[in-house]
């Protein structure tokens, strides 16, 4: 796992390459994009996750602009979903404040409980949250 | 609440008291002097009491609402875990799916749907085990297409492909449920007929034989009526499943040798010589 020094620093991307246990994740500070992509049952999830919602919540802190957050995530551990759940409450938050947020959930379309999942998370959130197959 | 005056006015014992305290025929008797002081200290007393009061009335309402909101909180913390452990229990429940899903995919043939030989291995190891330990038996008949070569070259993989599917289903509808058939290789059956000696085998033999011999995949331009060779061999106490395999595999290799579309019985070998498999078409 690679991981861009200074991560949560104002304007840093956070660029972390998969493992067999997390999911490659790739944060754009200007483009304000945030993508993870893969599975999540690391043994320490904070170990992962602490370093994204730092960068989510400095995000949201130091800048005004829109944030995109795009998922493809085929497995989490019980700790991976309180985290995802976590994030996508600062979302809430910052949506609530009037911030631009949308988050795109991707799933293989071989897999439809996978959108169930999508539409289970989503729940309570007021904020754009779309739900879509990823084309073949 | 401001603390009420005292003594009150409203009161009739204080009202009393105070009309007695008033009255001059009581002035410089020593009871007078000693109830004014009495009163007065009673109402030091009340007042400090009413502060007290007042203080821990705001202690409880900083308690109630610090109550609150740890419980606004609390149900706030429950929500999100019961959400956490409702999208938790459907990843489980999907990964419980894509196990089966695997276990399934490692245990058959993916064309015929038939155990593979994994899975046929695994049972076999296990009737070894139960002879062993019941004395009981068991009989495999090794089965393999005729020709199976010239039909693919003939028609193409496909057809080669619907024939192994054809006659999977052919086989497996001529045995009984706690029977085993399974592709043991590329068109090569192999079958576990649990309990059965070798004239019962030989009977399932002739019934699979019937069953191929009616059996026609119907092409567009053509029909198909596949053949097999089948060696059955009766499990012989002390043998591995492998032995009793071997002994089915060389019956197998006499009947194709002596033309196909038989069964040969794999017999122990005769005391005269006589060669250890036994043309039984």
């Amino acid at each position: 796992m690679t991981q861009t020094p200074g991560h949560g620093a104002a304007g840093a991307d956070l660029v972390l390459a998969p493992s067999q246990s997390t999911p490659s994740v790739m944060a754009d500070w200007r483009a304000g994009k945030l993508e993870m992509q893969g599975e999540s049952y690391p043994e320490n999830t904070y170990e992962i996750f602490d370093g994204i919602i730092s960068w989510v919540q400095t995000f949201l802190e130091l800048t005004d602009r829109a944030l995109r957050v795009e998922l493809q995530l085929s497995y989490l551990n019980t700790s991976s979903i309180r985290a995802m759940i976590d994030i996508f409450d600062r979302l809430e938050r910052a949506a609530h404040d009037g911030r631009d947020i949308s988050v795109l959930w991707l799933y293989d379309s071989r897999n439809p409980r996978s959108a169930e999942l999508g539409e289970e998370f989503k729940e309570d959130y007021t904020f754009d949250f779309e739900i879509l197959a990823i084309p073949d | 609440m401001p603390p009420a005056p005292h003594p009150s006015a409203d009161d009739p014992l204080d009202v009393r008291i105070a009309e007695l305290l008033a009255d001059d025929q009581f002035h410089g008797h020593p009871l007078r002097d000693l109830l004014e002081a009495l009163i007065e200290r009673m109402s030091q007393q009340l007042t400090r009491l009413e502060r007290i009061t007042t203080i821990s009335d705001r202690y409880q309402a900083g308690a109630r609402e610090q109550m609150r909101h740890i419980s606004r909180r609390y149900d706030l913390q429950i929500r999100k875990l019961e959400k956490a452990i409702r999208i938790s229990d459907r990843y489980q429940a999907m990964l419980a799916d894509l196990n089966k899903a695997l276990q399934e995919a490692s245990t058959h043939d993916q064309l015929t749907g038939l155990p593979n030989r994994r899975l046929m291995a695994d049972r076999l190891l296990q009737e070894d085990h139960r002879t062993q330990r019941d004395g009981s038996t068991y009989s495999l008949l090794a089965i393999d297409v005729d020709r199976f070569k010239s039909i693919n070259d003939r028609y193409g993989h496909d057809v080669g492909d619907q024939v192994l599917v054809a006659l999977g289903r052919a086989l497996r509808k001529g045995l009984r449920d706690y029977d085993a058939c399974a592709r043991w290789g590329g068109e090569e059956f192999l079958t576990l007929l649990a309990g059965a000696d070798l004239s019962t085998a030989q009977l399932v033999a002739q019934r699979l034989l019937d069953a191929v011999r009616g059996l026609r995949v119907e092409l567009p331009e053509a029909v198909v009526e596949p053949r097999v060779s089948i060696g059955v061999a009766e499990h012989r106490p002390g043998e591995t499943y492998t032995d009793v395999y071997r002994r089915a595999d060389d019956a197998l290799l006499v009947a194709k040798q002596s033309g196909r579309d038989r069964f040969l019985l794999a017999r122990e070998p005769g005391s005269d010589g006589s060669p250890p498999v036994q043309a039984l078409c």
